[in-house]
């Protein structure tokens, strides 16, 4: 019994260097990652930030029945998740399509030159996209209206950020014309790892090109999209932040709010930091159980997995 | 090859080791540093009031003669968006020269909730705080009564008879200094800056200078005008009536029921015999959402009120495109600005107080001290003594002249009678926004203590309220219309305010950070910014419908609680406020 025990020992020492330089790092996390979790008991508290810990007053689940009991929240779950989902799905799909497309270009420049086009929104910030939007969506001349009408398929400017219905919609739109350059890079990558080889085979056995892209380009990035699906949906709770709160307004709050509005304005606007950490307890609990969950579909199906 | 690689590899494990260092080291001070401001605080805020303030008063006494005039430099948080000040400011450059006080400003960028959200988190506060309800709670702040009775004769002296207001309910300190609505001398108002409907100048030009009395009147005008000049000057679009309610600026949205119903401005409730209740749901909210709900049917209101955000607002204002709104005068001061500058007086507004039928307009009030605004100290001030001196020689007559007027023979010049005005040029300076930042401290003096009314020699405090510079100072075709009106000034429009009642006005009462009366009023103003547009823009036939569905939005909220502390607080200012 000893024996594992002493070789254990005895590996640690031989790699002492290597434990040595792993420490800063595990300081970081510690430091960084697993010390502020101390915070998590706020939500369990009436939260003062001038008392001091011992003088909190406890309330037990108080904040988490606030939550799951008002409506608004149910609503902004349904929006987080729903607008979550919408930006993943898109986004993998149109970054796939893209990407095998941009590889399907044969002329170096001019496929460099729409690679880089097609990243840059990724560089400016929400709150200029959300400018961009806001403009080109306007009933006052905007150039979605504009191009609408002038082609004849509207007669009056639709106000497009006050109705309700269009909104995940619009912020779909915007996720994917900021990202799907950028997001195509990592697959881009990933194809030119594939072994060419393969293609020239498929050639002399007569496939054409979508053959090729179905049946040799999808399957040979298969990995990469399924490591990337189990790890970004580790993030469907963030819905994001910038984009629903600079489009927003009242009239389609019940479909714009997403958890972290939420939470900035039950919690941080009015000081009611409780509940802001109990609404970010949920939403972590929640990204957990959906990593293992996809974690373990993929094993099932025998894939690549992250953990 | 072995020593080289040992040589490195040693070399990025001290590097480990170094950062490793550091970031416990961080640690630990941050540690140290809150345990010892936290004591502080402690001791300050203990039963040992005194004996703090005392000890206090020991080191600053020793220091006052050497130190008064040592370089100091205080970090200041201004609640509002402003531009930096240029480094060789006139104003700011004196205040060193002769206070020895360097102030280190920093704006507001973003919403002001979430960033003193954010600074309370942090627990880290600059020396002196632009004032929240929300400070308090936290313990931000420290108490300033003894500090002003032993360091700020002047500021004692300025705030003597709204001592009693100026204290906390929750405890009875004193945090913050207002910066508005402590008068001295004679109240003069000349411009106005709160609440109305306003008009351009142009569409009551047009129409022969008529006086608006009701929501009919003040439409009809809008959508005469409207039907005879469909574009601008410029060629844009006019839009008849607009509104705001983004942010924190709900009230052009909110605020007008209770105004056309004769009440004063009280915030989300209207106070009937000291009793107040909340009035969104209410029929004189009804009757003015469904007269809007007929202007935007008739295509007269904008169809993007609702979505605007401020910056939007103020830049369609300052195109000149909008007729009217309602709104306080203040908020959307700095579009109309703009319409200056580029002299459109004619597109610039007029305010009136429009009323229901047999009602008398309060649009008009009193003066108030204007609560939890100004600045406080925070509780990590090193210097609380140096900035309460430093503040009180603010408050002598001199530099209360140079802050508001500006330096005598630069800024503004002294006739025979020793009345105060501005040469044409000096005025137009006071225009300029550049000019202004090299030359004025008004991101500092905005929130600052100030004196209003008149100084000891009859002046005004300010060249705005100085009646003669005021009238001078007016564009031609101002004067056209105070004349056409047989007015002087702007705020003869309105009905003279009567007396405020003792705890007037309640829409600065804190709800209380967290409390069930803030959640509510949060959820209030959710459901209002809601349901109030859809009802606007519904078809007219479909208005009660979703009127209706705003009515239920409401019962479901706990606007009891809301009301609850505002009414307490109503009898508590009641009965301590009238001791004064």
């Amino acid at each position: 019994m000893t024996a594992p025990k002493s070789s254990f020992l005895k590996r640690m020492r031989s790699q002492k260097q290597l434990m040595l330089m792993s420490l800063p790092m595990l300081l970081y996390v510690f430091l960084f990652s697993y010390y502020p979790l101390w915070g998590w008991t706020q939500a369990f508290q009436n939260f003062k930030p001038a008392l001091s810990f011992s003088q909190q007053e406890w309330v037990g689940l108080k904040q988490f029945r606030f939550l799951f009991r008002d409506d608004t929240f149910l609503l902004v779950l349904r929006n987080t998740i729903a607008m979550s989902f919408i930006n993943l799905v898109l986004g993998f799909v149109t970054a796939i399509v893209f990407a095998i497309l941009l590889n399907e270009i044969k002329t170096r420049l001019y496929k460099r030159a729409i690679q880089t086009i097609s990243y840059l929104p990724h560089f400016l910030s929400w709150i200029i996209v959300t400018g961009l939007v806001a403009n080109a969506l306007s009933v006052d001349g905007g150039i979605i209206n504009v191009v609408l009408m002038k082609l004849g398929f509207i007669h009056e400017p639709i106000m497009w950020l006050s109705k309700p219905h269009y909104f995940w919609g619009i912020v779909g739109a915007s996720h994917v014309w900021k990202e799907i350059g950028w997001n195509t890079i990592i697959y881009l990558a990933a194809i030119t790892s594939i072994d060419p080889s393969l293609y020239e085979a498929a050639e002399i056995d007569g496939a054409n090109r979508y053959r090729k892209m179905l049946n040799i380009t999808l399957p040979g990035i298969k990995s990469i999209v399924i490591i990337l699906v189990i790890m970004n949906l580790g993030w469907i709770m963030d819905a994001g932040f910038e984009v629903q709160y600079f489009l927003g307004n009242g009239v389609v709050v019940d479909w714009s709010q997403t958890i972290d509005i939420f939470v900035l304005k039950y919690g941080i606007q009015i000081g009611n930091y409780s509940l802001a950490t109990a609404a970010g307890i949920f939403k972590t609990v929640v990204s957990v159980a959906l990593i293992f969950a996809a974690n373990t579909t993929a094993k099932r199906f025998g894939e690549d997995r992250l953990i | 090859m072995g020593v080289i690689t040992r040589k490195r590899l040693w070399g990025s494990l001290s590097l480990g080791i170094a950062l490793s260092l550091a970031l416990a080291g961080c640690g630990n001070n941050n540690n140290s540093s809150n345990n010892s401001s936290k004591s502080n605080t402690a001791a300050n805020q203990g039963t040992t009031d005194q004996a703090a303030g005392t000890a206090n008063t020991d080191s600053g006494s020793n220091a006052t003669a050497s130190d008064d005039l040592k370089p100091i430099t205080i970090s200041a948080f201004i609640g509002s968006p402003n531009q930096q000040p240029t480094a060789d400011n006139r104003i700011y450059k004196k205040m060193q020269d002769e206070l020895g006080v360097k102030l280190n400003m920093e704006f507001l960028v973003g919403d002001l909730q979430q960033k003193l959200g954010v600074m309370i988190a942090g627990g880290e506060y600059p020396d002196l705080i632009t004032a929240d309800p929300k400070l308090v709670t936290a313990k931000a702040v420290v108490p300033l009564e003894d500090l002003i009775d032993k360091y700020g004769p002047h500021l004692k002296e300025h705030y003597a008879n709204y001592w009693n207001q100026m204290k906390d309910s929750s405890d009875g300190h004193i945090y913050w200094l207002p910066n508005y609505g402590a008068y001295t001398g004679d109240f003069l108002a000349t411009n106005y800056s709160g609440p109305a409907f306003w008009i351009q100048k142009d569409v009551l030009k047009d129409a022969g200078f008529p006086t608006p009395k009701t929501l009919d009147d003040y439409f009809k005008l809008i959508s005469d005008y409207a039907a005879k000049h469909p574009k601008t000057v410029d060629g844009q679009p006019t839009i008849g009536f607009t509104t705001l309610a983004y942010d924190w600026r709900t009230f052009p949205l909110t605020n007008a029921p209770e105004h056309l119903s004769g009440h004063a401005n009280d915030g989300g409730v209207v106070v009937d015999n000291g009793v107040a209740s909340v009035f969104a749901t209410q029929d004189i909210a009804k009757t003015y959402y469904k007269k809007l709900n007929d202007i935007y049917n008739q295509g007269l209101m904008d169809k993007e009120a609702f979505v605007q955000n401020y910056d939007q607002y103020i830049a369609k204002v300052s195109t000149g495109r909008v007729l009217g709104m309602f709104d306080q005068h203040w908020n959307f001061q700095d579009g109309e600005n703009e319409l200056i500058s580029q002299n459109k007086i004619g597109e610039t507004y007029v305010g009136f107080p429009l009323t229901y039928d047999g009602v008398t307009d309060h649009y008009l009030d009193r003066p108030v001290l204007n609560l939890n605004n100004g600045f406080g100290i925070s509780k990590d001030a090193k210097d609380p003594v140096r900035i309460i001196k430093f503040l009180d020689a603010l408050m002598t007559e001199d530099w209360q002249k140079t802050l508001s007027w500006g330096e005598k023979g630069v800024d503004y010049e002294v006739d025979a009678n020793g009345k105060f005005t501005r040469t044409q040029k000096e005025r137009d300076e006071q225009n300029d926004p550049t000019w202004k930042l090299a030359n004025k401290a008004d991101a500092f003096y905005g929130y600052a203590p100030k004196m209003e009314g008149t100084f000891t020699d009859g002046n005004a405090t300010s060249a705005g309220t100085q009646p003669d510079e005021f009238y001078a100072s007016l564009k031609p075709q101002d004067k056209e219309i105070l004349d056409a009106y047989k007015h002087k000034t702007w705020t003869e429009f309105f009905t003279p305010a009567p007396e405020n009642p003792v705890a007037y006005p309640a829409w600065n009462i804190d709800l209380i950070d967290g409390s069930d009366a803030s959640v509510a009023n949060k959820q209030m103003t959710d459901a209002t910014l809601k349901y109030l547009p859809q009802a606007i823009m519904a078809k007219t036939e479909k208005f009660d419908t979703v009127w209706d569905q705003y009515v239920n939005a409401y019962k479901k909220i706990n606007v009891k609680a809301y009301e609850d502390r505002i009414n307490s607080q109503i009898q508590w200012r009641t009965q301590n406020w009238s001791s004064n």
